[in-house]
């Protein structure tokens, strides 16, 4: 197992405690775990393209991150209103 | 191993550790608005590994998309968060603005 794949399995272990977080504290804490998580999610596309060689998925780490970005904002504004 | 492979074993490491600190972060920190500090360590991790492919790849299709890829990152998860923690100070406060707390404390 190289580097890459190692890197991906630790940061893929790693969604597991963000997810606990969206699912169980505040909306809040949820928002700030989404953006970990996906912050974690790009790293391991990265890691994954580099890692087999494929090209469609350092395409999906582009769009992922420019997506995670204007999704957050989104769903602050969303949230800054009571649900 | 050439120092390019050595960068990127290190840089790598490096961009994987923060992005375990950023979880552990968000799994320990009680209120949200330190848990958003989080969310700025995870994106510099992604720096992190884009730069590691951008060592070991040099300059090709893959290393310039990782580089597009850590770019958005630097420049767009501040805005984000800035955005978030704004937007939870009106959720819980009613107002952005500073003086919010004197007037609170006031009342």
């Amino acid at each position: 197992m190289s580097q890459w794949l190692l890197g991906a399995a630790v940061l893929a272990v790693c969604l597991v405690p963000c997810a606990a977080v969206c699912f169980y504290a505040g909306p809040l804490s949820g928002l700030a775990a989404l953006q970990v998580a996906g912050g974690l999610t790009t790293s391991i596309l990265i890691l994954l393209a580099e890692a087999f060689r494929r090209q469609p998925f350092i395409d999906l780490a582009v769009v992922f991150a420019a997506l995670m970005v204007v999704g957050g904002i989104v769903f602050a504004r969303i949230l800054e209103r009571d649900l | 191993m050439t120092w390019r492979s050595a960068a990127s074993v290190v840089l790598v490491c490096l961009g994987v550790g923060l992005g375990a600190v950023a979880t552990l972060g968000v799994v320990v920190m009680r209120d949200w608005q330190d848990r958003v500090h989080y969310a700025g360590v995870a994106a510099l991790g992604v720096v992190l590994v884009g730069l590691a492919v951008l060592v070991r790849e040099s300059f090709s299709i893959i290393g310039d998309k990782a580089l597009v890829t850590a770019v958005l990152m630097l420049v767009g998860s501040p805005i984000a968060n800035h955005v978030i923690l704004r937007s939870g100070r009106i959720r819980t406060l009613g107002d952005w603005r500073r003086n919010v707390d004197d007037q609170i404390e006031a009342q």
